[in-house]
């Protein structure tokens, strides 16, 4: 099959085997993500979903190859996705239920409807939704990776960043800080081409983004993204090594976003050849199924096991929450602060 | 008994707290090594270690961030900003991330941002800033502005105690201005979202924070030997929450109300103030809600400028007594 | 069998509306879930559509080409598993979460509380007012709540505020110092509710409750005579020239106008007799406003000429014809009856030779005007010689308040308007 335009700089093996239960379960990930989007599409034009849809449809590969290089498990490794990283979420042990739920704006999404999206967290399983702004949970994952080197605590940090959202002035600060006090934090630019409209010629003025690690003495590489066993080798290597007290890597992963900034994005402004070409020629699943089948790593059957359990998997979760109600109106006061408890509810409300 | 200033009761109030609780650490520029621009962290790097007295680069938004992510894991950080001026260049963590961490994603949060505030001290406009207006309207933050010695204390341990994320401002004028005995042996801790009667009256009623408190107990004084009036003076202390109970007692008490501060008048929080006093309290009115503020202008450089643009004490004898005799 | 309704998806946050281009499937075919079911087109992009449930579509209610608002219904699927309807949204089992504090509930403006009976004003059209009129008469909403409170009439009390407003000070020291109902106190009560002797009706009696201006009236007069020092002066004026300079006038003015004219020259001169008391005070009035008690049949009422001395005859003349046809019509704006200095009353031809008139409140004094007729008079020659002579003749009579205008105040104030309308200049009309 073909490469993609830009070759990686190489990624550094670091001798991680993965059994065949592992490959399977990395594969199963990667179809629970394009599925559970998919579905997510279906509710979104069933006016379901309220607000916007962000897919990741063609970096699926990158989301679950970084996440599964973690070591996962309660009070383990923590990491901060990005609204394309389902697969990421998904990986550290967050639930399709959940994640409709807060697509849907339920009472009972992890937030109570009051976030978006996958701007959602659970601290003991080790993922922390970021906010709008991009950049933002740079800084944050820092002050994580942060209390684990107070605490001498073997445990590391990963946080995505857009190849648009390295542009951000929290991106620069986050990053510096992390580095010049070695923190044991790994940062995953995803170079996917398009940062809503803009391409990276509009964005920046180096060709790839591991040149700006150097700026900041951070050691970096750049792997193929649709690649999902470089992107496993590259991720393990950094998160071992900042487990080891070395300090914040960078890796730069080149994708490809093939749907719109979202659901309403048409993006006329993407050459239709561009997608054509990343949909046939570099689908990171698809290369993924090929490679494992081609080394006879695992049976067709046991893929196809898996696309059906997940698809059952979606339509419970679906099915179990599609009915939920959105939460009540003045459940909005609580939890401003721990004290007092409540916001006040406005006279006007009370006449 | 020892009579220490303003500075050193926050020094003593951070200190203790780090010794209580290892979970406490400072971060910010020049905090370690050299012990803080204003010599509020001196000695601590000595004694608590440089992992807990952490200099960072200059990079507001990342001291906050960072504080929000280790509060996040259970730490207590204490993020100084040198200047409480350049708490802008944080505006976007501080409103955005840590301020709604709670309400949206029950991430508990508990950390103080502090640093200098104020004029009166020729600092021109970037050294002399009140940015507390900015941050009012952010709802799960928390404000305190410390107008006494002993509230210096009592409120930076307070705060540091407190669950919630806090704005701690300190008035750089009154650090080395005003000295009070503390009691030793007594663990100092003043309450959050508490105002304080600094001075009882019967007449009108001055309601103010910060470094203006002084100066309207000046103006209460003066108004009292030559007009016979009697001012009463509440220092607020606690900004967001604030003290609507205290507000409205002495309204009630004296029927007149001169809000005293700082900041600019447009936009500065006297006006929200008045509009509770209004809410609440208009019956109990016989005059207009009077303020004193700044006039709108950046704080200039320039001794004859800056103190015709900040409020004076005449400014208030002035305001007070035209109110009084209304 | 359920019943599953189709929507116009929303494509976007400013998305208010879409077009169905194109229907996939018909009515009676089968769908399953997620199967494409139309095709939508919006200004942001063009979608198929994904059926909600696996069905047979039962209904199509929007047809191709057809654009309709986000959320319309577009069509009916009808399903076998009645679980998968959308219609009532199923209660949530008990969570058994952590207990969410009830809201406190904001602090609640006060509540209005029911209105005293109204105390008595006297010169307020209860509508538009100036704001230091509204300070002087309502003063601020302490003051307001303390008259509420005790049923005081605000505007009675000396103010000592800005703008004379009533302060908490002044109301709280009038409060102490009124006397209760039953004491008999010497200082004459200037204000609170006047209540007037209840007498029986006897058989054939016909009893009429007061209308709003009878029961304004009533008060405001048994006030008056209780505030002020009603003394009475009477001054004889001859009236011939002003009768000559009338006869010789191209406009018609009445003896009133030249009446009003002389008194507003000459209020300018004596500023005591234009003036107010209030509480231990003199207010010396600015503008020299003259009021013109008018009798309708429905009652009393004062209009006043504003700035009468800046006025000619005919001038005042034109104000008085105005108002009065203002009065009847009712027609008077709040400002017509507000302000006055001075008071005049003019019964007019069919009047008395003389009256005492009770002076109107605030004011320290009020002029009335008798009969003008022709009488006889001793009129002295350059020579000496006295002889009768026919002359138009009228009385004036002036009440004035007693604690602030002096007997001769009174009469210096009197003398010179005798003396203005017997010499009355010529060219002055």
């Amino acid at each position: 099959m073909a490469l993609p335009a830009t070759r990686p700089t190489g990624a550094v093996p670091s001798g991680a085997v993965l059994s065949a239960d592992q490959l399977l379960e990395i594969y199963y990930y990667l179809r629970l993500t394009r599925t559970l989007e998919e579905r997510l599409v279906a509710l979104y034009r069933q006016t379901k979903v309220i607000g916007g849809l962000f897919r990741s449809l063609g970096q699926e590969g990158e989301s679950v190859a970084s996440a599964y290089a973690l070591e996962r498990g309660r009070h383990k490794d923590i990491l901060s996705p990005l609204i394309r990283n389902l697969g990421s979420l998904l990986v550290m042990g967050a639930q399709p239920i959940e994640i409709l739920r807060q697509y849907m704006a339920k009472a009972d999404s992890p937030t109570r409807g009051r976030e978006l999206n996958v701007h959602f967290n659970d601290l003991e399983k080790g993922y922390l939704g970021q906010i709008s702004h991009l950049g933002d949970m740079i800084p944050v994952m820092a002050g994580i990776a942060l209390s684990f080197k107070l605490r001498a605590e073997p445990r590391v940090g990963l946080v995505y960043i857009g190849d648009g959202g390295t542009s951000t002035g929290t991106f620069h600060e986050g990053l510096n800080l992390a580095a010049v006090q070695r923190l044991p934090l790994v940062v995953i630019g995803e170079y996917n081409h398009w940062a809503y409209s803009t391409p990276p010629e509009k964005q920046f003025a180096v060709k790839d983004l591991a040149e700006k690690a150097k700026g900041y003495g951070v050691p970096s590489v750049t792997v193929d993204g649709n690649d999902v066993f470089a992107v496993y080798e590259a991720t393990r290597f950094a998160v071992e090594r900042a487990r080891r007290g070395k300090g914040v890597h960078f890796i730069e992963v080149k994708t490809y976003r093939r749907k719109g900034h979202a659901e309403h994005d048409d993006q006329h402004y993407v050459p239709k050849t561009d997608l054509e070409h990343w949909a046939k020629e570099n689908d990171p699943i698809d290369r993924y199924m090929q490679r494992l089948l081609t080394a006879d790593l695992v049976a067709e059957g046991d893929l196809k096991d898996i696309d059906d359990r997940v698809r059952v998997e979606v339509d419970q979760a679906t099915d179990a929450c599609v009915d939920e109600s959105l939460p009540t109106p003045e459940s909005a006061l609580p939890g401003v602060y721990v004290d007092p408890p409540a916001a006040d509810k406005l006279w006007f409300k009370v006449l | 008994m020892a009579e220490v200033t303003f500075l050193e009761a926050l020094r003593q109030g951070i200190w203790e707290e780090m010794e209580r609780d290892e979970r406490v650490f400072i971060l910010g520029e020049d905090v370690g090594a050299y012990g803080g621009a204003f010599k509020v962290t001196d000695g601590f790097s000595k004694r608590f270690g440089e992992s807990r007295v952490i200099d960072t680069p200059i990079s507001e938004a990342a001291i906050v961030g960072a504080a929000a992510g280790a509060a996040h894991m259970g730490l207590r950080p204490v993020a100084e900003m040198q200047f409480i001026d350049f708490i802008s260049c944080a505006y976007d963590m501080l409103t955005n991330y840590v301020a709604t961490a709670r309400y949206r994603a029950g991430l508990s949060t508990p950390m103080v941002v502090r640093g200098p505030c104020g004029g009166y001290v020729r600092g021109g406009p970037f050294h002399s800033q009140n940015p507390e207006a900015a941050f009012l309207h952010t709802p799960g933050l928390k404000i305190v502005y410390p107008a006494t010695v002993r509230d210096a204390k009592g409120l930076i341990k307070s705060s540091i105690r407190d669950e919630d994320p806090v704005l701690y401002l300190e008035h750089k004028w009154l650090y080395r201005r005003i000295k009070e005995q503390l009691p030793e042996g007594e663990e100092i801790l003043t309450p959050i979202g508490q105002a304080r009667i600094a001075r009882e009256g019967k007449h009108l009623s001055i309601i103010t924070y910060g470094a203006t408190v002084w100066k309207s107990l000046e103006a209460a004084e003066q108004l009292e030997k030559a007009d016979g009036v009697s001012v009463e003076v509440l220092d607020l202390r606690t900004l967001l929450p604030m003290d609507d109970a205290a507000i409205v007692a002495t309204v009630k008490k004296t029927n007149k109300v001169l809000i005293v501060h700082e900041d600019t008048r447009t936009g500065g929080i006297a006006g929200e103030i008045a509009a509770r006093i209004n809410e609440q309290a208009f019956e109990w009115l016989d005059g207009p809600i009077m303020r004193v503020t700044a006039h709108d202008v950046p704080i200039p450089y320039a001794p004859t400028l800056e103190d015709f643009v900040l409020p004076q004490t005449e400014d208030i004898v002035k305001a007070a007594r035209w109110l009084a005799a209304y | 069998m359920a019943r599953v309704d189709v929507l116009m998806p929303q494509m976007g946050e400013s998305i208010a509306e879409g077009t169905l281009s194109k229907w996939l499937k018909k009515v009676g075919d089968p769908v399953k879930r997620d199967e494409p079911l139309f095709e939508i087109s919006t200004d942001k992009v063009d979608a198929e559509i994904p059926a909600p449930a696996a069905g047979v579509l039962a209904e199509i209610k929007v047809q191709e080409g057809q654009t309709v608002p986000v959320q319309t219904l577009v069509a009916i699927l009808e399903t076998e598993k009645g679980a998968a309807a959308p219609a009532p949204a199923k209660p949530l089992p008990p969570k058994a979460a952590e207990p969410q504090p009830a809201p406190k509930p904001a602090p609640t403006p006060p509540v209005p509380k029911p209105e005293p009976p109204a105390p008595i004003r006297s010169g307020d059209g209860g509508g538009v007012q100036t704001a230091e009129q509204r300070l002087r008469t309502k003063s601020t909403p302490l003051v307001r709540k303390i008259a509420a409170e005790h049923s005081v009439d605000i505007s009675r009390i000396p103010g000592s505020g800005y703008a004379g407003r009533v302060t908490k000070q002044d109301i709280l020291g009038y409060i102490e110092q009124a006397p209760t109902q039953q004491a008999p106190g010497p200082r004459p009560q200037a204000s609170g509710p006047i209540t007037h002797p209840v007498s029986a009706a006897w058989p054939g009696d016909r009893v009429e409750p007061w209308s709003k201006i009878r029961k304004i009236t009533a008060d405001h007069m048994v006030m008056s005579k209780r505030v002020s020092a009603h003394v009475a002066s009477f001054f004889e004026v001859d009236f011939t020239r002003v009768a000559q300079l009338r006869a010789k006038a191209t406009e018609k003015a009445t003896f009133l106008a030249y009446i009003v004219k002389a008194c507003a020259v000459n209020l300018r001169k004596h500023p005591v007799v234009n003036a107010a008391v209030s509480g231990d005070s003199t207010i010396y009035r600015a503008d020299v406003n003259i009021g013109i008690a008018v009798a309708l049949d429905w009652g009393l009422i004062v209009p006043v000429i504003k700035h009468a001395d800046e006025l000619s005859v005919m001038g005042i003349a034109r104000a008085i014809n105005d108002l009065g046809e203002r009065a009847r019509t009712k027609k008077l704006l709040p400002d017509d009856i507000q302000r006055g200095t001075f008071t005049i009353t003019n019964p007019g031809g069919f009047g008395p030779f003389a009256g005492i008139p009770i002076i109107n409140q605030p004011q320290v004094a009020i002029l009335g005007v008798g009969a003008i007729e022709k009488r006889p008079k001793i009129v002295t020659a350059a020579d000496g010689t006295d002889s009768i002579a026919i002359r138009t003749m009228g009385m004036l009579t002036m009440s004035y308040d007693h604690r602030v205008v002096d007997g001769a105040d009174a009469d210096k104030f009197l003398a010179d308007v005798k003396r203005l309308l017997q010499e009355f200049p010529e060219g002055a009309v």
